[in-house]
């Protein structure tokens, strides 16, 4: 392991260097993209059409497509990583999408307790 | 605010991240993104509260139509791909083609307010206004407020036309058209999940 120190201008820090990614040609990545949205979009129609699983599988299932397709959406037409520096937003995101997945969760949670309220 | 392009260095980045200024908007940007993220989780909270509040009629298995929310999901999801086209011809400086994309997705993006609004049109004359239940109260907030943003996408997007016919692709421009994609997309993700949730989610109650 390499002695801990701090790092001066002249060091190469990976992790403040600008990123990019390469547009040269035809963006098939875009396409591609496009085309998977569209078919976890139809599958999660059809899921619940068909009443393919019970209602709570069901309901888990299409959740699952729905974070699949952000993914799909930050990864492929946002430029998530695409940065001058550090990508700020990355860490901003995170904390927002923890922010937001612990106060829709325990929203649902606290309303699992029947007995006192309703 | 510089509105030329800078030396030819930096000719090698992406037109939105040229200048350094625009840069740190970009991420600024990114943060304001942020923010409305924690805007939809209170609401989806809310709607998730409320969902089974309905006092009597309707309920959300009766309730919604699947079949307009599926044109505007795929409305929006093509949306999504038309400025991600957008992005990339301004990113290769062919501001016709660039244009070209940007107005179709206005035209996608218009489409789906006007879908969404006769829906809400629709269930106000049949009388399921907000004031019916919680859950309508929830569900009208949570999706109007999204139908909002895309009416303000909409908007944000004509004045940037505007400026690219008066002053061309600058820096400045270019990270405008940049964040507008940014917002553009995040909607689609918003939706995704109310398409998800709430109409998908109301056939299982």
């Amino acid at each position: 392991m390499s002695v801990h120190r701090a790092p001066d201008a002249e060091e190469h820090l990976p992790y403040l260097e600008a990123h990019f990614e390469s547009e040269t040609r035809f963006p098939w990545i875009k396409v591609v993209g496009y085309a998977g949205s569209l078919v976890l979009t139809l599958v999660a129609f059809w899921a619940v059409s068909a009443h393919w699983m019970s209602p709570t599988a069901l309901l888990a299932f299409i959740l699952g497509l729905a974070v699949a397709q952000a993914a799909l959406q930050l990864g492929v037409f946002m430029h998530l990583r695409e940065s001058r520096g550090p990508s700020w937003q990355i860490a901003g995101l995170g904390l927002g999408l923890f922010i937001a997945v612990g106060l829709v969760g325990m929203s649902i949670w606290i309303m699992l307790f029947k007995s006192g309220v309703s | 605010m510089s509105q030329a392009w800078p030396e030819m260095e930096e000719q090698t980045l992406p037109a939105e991240f040229a200048h350094e200024e625009e840069s740190i908007k970009i991420t600024g940007f990114w943060m304001f993104l942020v923010t409305d993220v924690l805007i939809f989780a209170s609401l989806f909270s809310l709607y998730a509260v409320y969902a089974g509040r309905m006092g009597g009629e309707p309920n959300p298995a009766t309730f919604f139509h699947l079949g307009p929310a599926l044109a505007e999901t795929l409305l929006l999801l093509t949306s999504s791909f038309t400025v991600g086209l957008a992005i990339w011809f301004m990113r290769r400086r062919q501001v016709g083609a660039m244009t070209a994309w940007l107005v179709a997705t206005l035209v996608l993006g218009a489409t789906f307010v006007a879908i969404e609004a006769r829906e809400f049109l629709g269930d106000i004359q049949s009388g399921y206004t907000w004031h019916q239940s919680a859950f309508l109260s929830a569900f009208f907030t949570l999706v109007g407020t999204h139908g909002a943003h895309v009416t303000f996408g909409i908007l944000m997007a004509l004045t940037l036309l505007i400026q690219v016919a008066r002053r061309g692709l600058t820096p400045v421009t270019a990270r405008k058209l940049y964040t507008f994609s940014l917002y553009w997309h995040f909607l689609d993700v918003v939706w995704i999940f109310i398409y998800s949730v709430v109409y998908l989610g109301g056939r299982l109650g």
